[in-house]
């Protein structure tokens, strides 16, 4: 990515100012490894790891951006589920894997909230959100009917599960040191993705053109510019061997089958890509304020 | 990743050694001479932690997950409802995908790598002739791998190769809600637990579940345990 925007991006962010002194205190506390000492000790090539170049979050942080995240989509789910009579679907299903999805987000909540107190961090404290993208009304909207248009509602539901699950799967990289929290970011994550297939077969059974993984045959429900980060770069067509080989691996010359659709379709299929915490914080910047 | 405990562990891999499979390139075929045992070791020959072992052991599920679905599709159940087929076939195409990827990942320490013939699993305890049967097996063939890759993580030591085993995780647990929901609608969070989290499960513990579509004896002994 670009750095000066990723410089740009970091600077912006308040938390970084505003809780610099008490992340300081924690990190005494943390007994923890910056991602650049872990870098220096396992190098990691910039090849492999192109949106991460740059980035020296530590475990506080990780946790942190996934305490944030998990706060922002509890309040999507809970604020769904106070939606007037009729946005949910007639087949009870739909509402009981939304009260789920909901009880899991909380608990996930709780539990970061653990963890990073009993490392003497500090919880970010909630800032207010507008699901509707507008900013309390200061910008055109990006789903204008989020709670009154269920279709709407899965739209969005679907970009920030499959935010949480490539959110996740870049921070465990800087959670390396922990076993327990590391194994906690894997089960977080896992969950996250069970969430996101659900909610793509969801809005499968109500017609949309979209498979229970990203692929790049779902139709485009993102906007340019605003929410098409959130698959920026996750329709890869290409996976290196891991560093520090960093060589693409030949999929065409391997015993797989599967015919012309192999490189375009199939392996952009298989695997989930790591979304930067930047990016992260960029979607998660639309619907606060 | 915490390297403070394999010590202890190093003497049992010495103690097993003849049991060894992975890494030893100049066994012709995947059976040990001693008892038919197929023992992935996560150290080297000093003792230091390596991550083949628990390479190996993600390849290992994701070759079983492939010839499941190789078997299904070949021959797929009359009563699939429409899409299934097509899902089932993506499924398939992900898993051979995901075991040629570990394969490519792994080179010449590939447990089968000078193999004659690669393993063949069984899969005569489920019923595939029926879509409820496909799925039911589905559905606990992707918990195991699922539940298997949010425990192996912790076990690795490099982290490039975290980081490639995170990329086919997540979808391993989309695999599994999907394989759910076609078993059970809204039952894509029937593994998450306490705290909102996914399961997660020990080689050892794995090993258990799988050991009745395998045809060799297999053993966690010599992998990491932290």
């Amino acid at each position: 990515m670009d750095i000066l925007k990723l410089l740009a991006d970091l600077a912006e962010t308040p938390t970084d100012l505003t809780q610099l002194a008490s992340r300081r205190a924690a990190l005494d506390g943390l007994r923890r490894v910056g991602a650049k000492t872990i870098a220096a000790a396992l190098p990691l090539s910039l090849a492999a790891l192109p949106s991460q170049a740059g980035d020296t979050r530590t475990v506080l942080d990780s946790l942190q951006l996934a305490v944030r995240l998990e706060q922002l989509q509890n309040a999507f789910y809970s604020r769904a589920l106070t939606s007037a009579a009729g946005f949910f679907p007639a087949d009870a299903n739909f509402r009981s894997s939304i009260v789920k999805m909901q009880a899991h987000q909380q608990q996930h909540v709780a539990l970061l909230t653990r963890i990073i107190s009993s490392s003497n961090g500090d919880t970010p404290t909630l800032p207010n959100y507008d699901f509707t993208g507008s900013k309390n009304n200061t910008q055109a909207s990006l789903f204008p009917n989020v709670f009154s248009n269920f279709d709407e509602f899965l739209r969005l539901a679907q970009l920030l599960e499959d935010t949480s699950v490539r959110a996740y799967k870049a921070i465990v990289e800087f959670l390396v040191q922990d076993n327990y929290t590391l194994q906690t970011a894997l089960q977080l994550h896992s969950t996250e993705a069970r969430h996101a297939a659900r909610i793509r077969t969801m809005r499968r059974l109500r017609g949309a053109v979209v498979k229970p993984w990203p692929s790049p045959t779902d139709a485009d429900i993102t906007i340019a510019g605003r929410t098409a980060v959130v698959y920026a770069t996750e329709h890869a067509t290409t996976q290196l061997l891991p560093a520090p080989a960093n060589t693409p691996i030949p999929f065409r010359l391997l015993p797989i089958g599967s015919g012309a659709n192999l490189l375009t379709q199939s392996v952009p299929e298989a695997f989930d890509e790591p979304l930067a915490a930047a990016e992260v914080e960029l979607i998660m910047g639309l619907f606060t304020y | 990743m915490q390297r403070r405990s394999f010590f202890k562990v190093a003497g049992a891999s010495v103690a097993a050694s003849t049991l060894v499979l992975a890494g030893c390139s100049d066994d012709p075929e995947p059976t040990p001479v001693a008892e038919n045992v197929l023992a992935f070791s996560g150290f080297n020959s000093t003792g230091q932690p390596i991550d083949d072992g628990i390479l190996n052991y993600a390849y290992l599920l994701t070759q079983l997950e492939a010839a499941f679905y190789l078997k299904v599709v070949a021959a797929p159940p009359a009563d699939l409802q429409p899409g299934e087929l097509a899902y089932l076939t993506d499924l398939r195409d992900h898993e051979l995908i995901h075991r040629e990827y570990l394969k490519a990942i792994l080179g010449s320490k590939a447990y089968d790598s000078s193999a004659a013939a690669p393993l063949e699993f069984t899969f005569t305890s489920f019923t595939l002739t029926t879509r409820a049967g496909v799925w039911a097996a589905a559905q606990q063939l992707e918990d195991i791998g699922a539940a298997a890759y949010n425990g192996a993580g912790k076990l690795l030591t490099v982290t490039a190769n975290l980081l490639a085993l995170a990329k086919i995780a997540s979808v391993e647990s989309r695999h599994a809600a999907l394989a759910h929901e076609m078993v059970q609608a809204d039952s894509f969070g029937a593994t998450i637990g306490a705290d909102g989290l996914d399961d997660a499960k020990t080689p050892t513990e794995v090993f258990v579940l799988i050991q009745p579509f395998v045809p060799i004896k297999l053993s966690a002994a010599n992998l990491p345990t932290t």
